[in-house]
């Protein structure tokens, strides 16, 4: 064998192994429960064929879990593309202490989201309601995390306060690969910021806002820690999302079997909107 | 290639040897036996590790630690997946430790000499509650869920107890009236919502109406109605943000005088009085009706000790739980927690609760509703949905698929 090719087979062959080990047989178990009547912990549990699919399609919770997370996700993943992209280019434009304001800007990243939420769990309740009685403000006066209407906002500002950070780090890396040539060229062609902006700076960042946009849609249809840390779900099952209903039914409810085929309904969707949208998208970076 | 085939054995000979030499250590009789007691009360924390600690000190072979992670009894159910069962468990007698007992994840402790130091009340609770005759849990300390008044603010009112549903109101509405704040609800945890589930449901109803739901003889919608309108009717003596508020924050507010009552169980008074040590705290059971001799107070065991059926220290678990279940030190966590002793002749001496002790000697207590209903239904979740849009036929018929949803998925 050739000697480069066996350096080769020694970085592939072993992250294979373990990929199947960690991920992929624990998947294909997953799929193996899901059709049966398994409780999670009990030492004998029926194959069930595919029930637990058929009864999936017939509760109302899960269809009420998919519609949260799917309109959470959109909100999400466009407020926190839109404002990471204004703050990266405040960022990268010649302001004073540019350097503090971006260490500013990267610290919701290394918090702990559970901590996170826990911290605006508390402000909801008991900080912004006194703020909104102080100034009269009727619907700020009681906690929206109370409110069924209202909750999912909660979990949307937390949700994109902490996702910006990392987002903006991105788009700040994608705005400096840009040659200031480029705009000192459309400077003398008298070109103003606006066109500036959609004729050099978004198509070349392109790439970047593919990634982006993939990533904060997956993180916010997956999402989980902000939703135990403000709501569990509540009130009533306003903001239970997917992964939460797949936690708390499949280990508090002692529904392993039935949560398991949920997941790996979950996986299929997710997988499915991911490769459409880097599709649609990378599509887009070549028109360009 | 034979290069890395020789550093791979090489790795492989380290592993086998570590592995060799952590099993030895574990039979080793000289080093200390180390066991996990996992409960699920963050109230009982702090009197818990002071037990520990003196069971430790009184056993120098034995290392007892405990573990409390919030959800505490999702995190035992996500550990019992993964086969890692805690050597002791405490835990209430709930849905969840049913269904743990009939998986047969702990050891029957019916022939030791634990299940002769407690009341036998406690135990016939136990069986009622799983179905199942073997002592997979000992009984440890029982609770009451009522309704908690600030003794102080009710004199300066002059107001006195409410025995009837129509006092209960009546004074609600006198407090209501002063411009204060009759009940202190924390209903954004969806679990206080269920606290007058809880009292309303088997005083109005009774408990055989589940035993009967699950033969499908009943239904939430025949018999559940009166039990949703009281509980809507109490909602309007509440505060200006009832679902905003959670259990921490209600605690923290009714110390220090926010509220006049407070629908909680007696686990909460030691939280309260950490927040202010000098609050005077009476206890009565919530009246369901107008029949004063008819109130029963909802009771249950608030914790059970459990020993795990693998653990390989199963004579040091049942000693651990032996100590636990010394007169004294039963008192002592009594005391502290204020909740009342499994253990026989262990009594509650504490002013707060002086009420509910002429309910537990004349035996009238009556279990939780919620014990008797299968987590997966997810009630907490359910009755917090319907006090927030108030819509009573939805909420009973939404019962009802549930429990048969969940029944045909079984």
């Amino acid at each position: 064998m050739n000697k480069r090719l066996t350096a080769f087979y020694w970085m592939t062959v072993p992250a294979v192994l373990l990929f199947f080990i960690f991920l992929t047989l624990p998947a294909l178990q997953g799929l193996y429960y899901s059709l049966t009547n398994w409780n999670g912990f009990g030492h004998q549990y029926h194959f069930v064929g595919f029930k637990n699919y058929v009864n999936l399609f017939q509760d109302d919770n899960v269809g009420n879990a998919y519609w949260f997370t799917f309109r959470f996700a959109i909100v999400v993943t466009i407020a926190i593309n839109v404002l990471s992209l204004l703050i990266a280019m405040g960022l990268n434009a010649k302001i004073r202490f540019r350097n503090f304001f971006r260490g500013i800007y990267f610290l919701p990243n290394i918090l702990s989201v559970l901590i996170v939420g826990y911290i605006f769990n508390y402000l909801f309740s008991n900080v912004f309601t006194i703020w909104g009685q102080n100034l009269g403000i009727t619907s700020l006066s009681t906690n929206i995390l109370g409110n069924e209407q209202l909750a999912w906002v909660g979990v949307v500002i937390v949700a994109v306060w902490q996702g910006i950070a990392f987002n903006t780090i991105l788009y700040l890396a994608g705005l400096q690969t840009i040659p200031t040539s480029l705009y000192e060229a459309s400077n003398l062609d008298g070109a103003g910021k606006w066109r500036e902006f959609w004729s050099i700076t978004f198509p070349l960042i392109a790439p970047f806002f593919t990634i982006n946009m993939v990533l904060a849609m997956k993180n916010s249809l997956m999402v989980f820690d902000q939703i135990v840390a403000l709501t569990n779900g509540g009130p009533g099952r306003a903001t239970q999302s997917i992964s939460h209903l797949i936690y708390t039914g499949g280990f508090r409810g002692g529904e392993f079997a039935y949560q398991s085929a949920n997941a790996v309904i979950y996986f299929i969707v997710i997988a499915m909107i991911s490769i459409l949208q880097l599709r649609f998208l990378q599509r887009r970076e070549m028109d360009d | 290639m034979w290069k890395w085939g020789k550093r791979l054995s090489v790795l492989a000979a380290i592993l086998l040897l570590s592995v060799f030499i952590s099993a030895c250590n574990r039979d080793d009789a000289s080093s200390k036996v180390k066991m996990e007691f996992f409960q699920n009360k963050p109230e009982a924390k702090g009197s818990f590790d002071k037990l520990i600690a003196q069971f430790n000190q009184e056993h120098p072979d034995i290392e007892v630690t405990q573990v409390n992670p919030p959800e505490a009894e999702t995190v035992l159910l996500t550990r019992v997946v993964k086969n890692d069962v805690p050597d002791i468990v405490g835990l209430g007698a709930t849905d969840t430790y049913s269904i743990l007992a009939q998986s047969g994840i702990f050891t029957d402790l019916a022939n030791t000499k634990l299940p002769s130091t407690v009341d036998p009340i406690y135990l016939q609770m136990l069986k009622d509650v799983t179905g199942i005759d073997p002592v997979y849990g000992i009984p440890y300390a029982a609770n009451a869920n009522g309704v908690m008044y600030n003794k102080t603010l009710f004199r300066e009112m002059g107001l006195s107890v409410p025995k009837t549903w129509d006092e209960l109101i009546a004074t609600a509405q006198k407090i209501k009236a002063a411009g204060k704040i009759p009940f202190y609800f924390t209903y954004k945890d969806d679990w206080q919502t269920n606290l007058p589930f809880n009292a309303l449901g088997p005083n109005l109803v009774g408990i055989d109406f589940f035993l009967q739901r699950r033969e499908n003889k009943v239904t939430f919608q025949d018999k559940y109605r009166e039990v949703a309108q009281k509980q809507l009717e109490l909602l309007k003596y509440g505060h200006g943000d009832n679902f905003g508020k959670n259990y921490a924050d209600g605690n923290r507010a009714f110390a220090n005088g926010q509220g006049l009552m407070y629908i909680q169980g007696t686990w909460a008074i030691s939280e309260i009085r950490k927040a202010n040590p000098k609050v005077e705290l009476g206890f009565f059971p919530l009246p369901t009706g107008n029949d004063e001799q008819a109130v029963k107070l909802v009771s249950g065991i608030d914790t059970l000790l459990a020993v795990s059926e693998s653990t390989p220290h199963k004579k040091e678990a049942e000693e651990f739980i032996a100590f636990l279940l010394k007169p004294e030190n039963s008192k002592q966590y009594i005391t502290e927690q204020t909740l009342f002793s499994a253990v026989k002749g262990v009594t509650q001496d504490d002013p707060s609760v002086a009420e509910l002790l002429p309910y537990f000697k004349a035996g009238r207590v009556i279990d939780f509703a919620d014990h008797y209903i299968p987590k997966a239904v997810q009630l907490n979740s359910i009755v917090q949905a319907f006090l927030q849009n108030g819509d009573i036929n939805a909420y009973l018929a939404k019962l009802d698929r549930e429990w048969d949803k969940v029944a045909n998925r079984r």
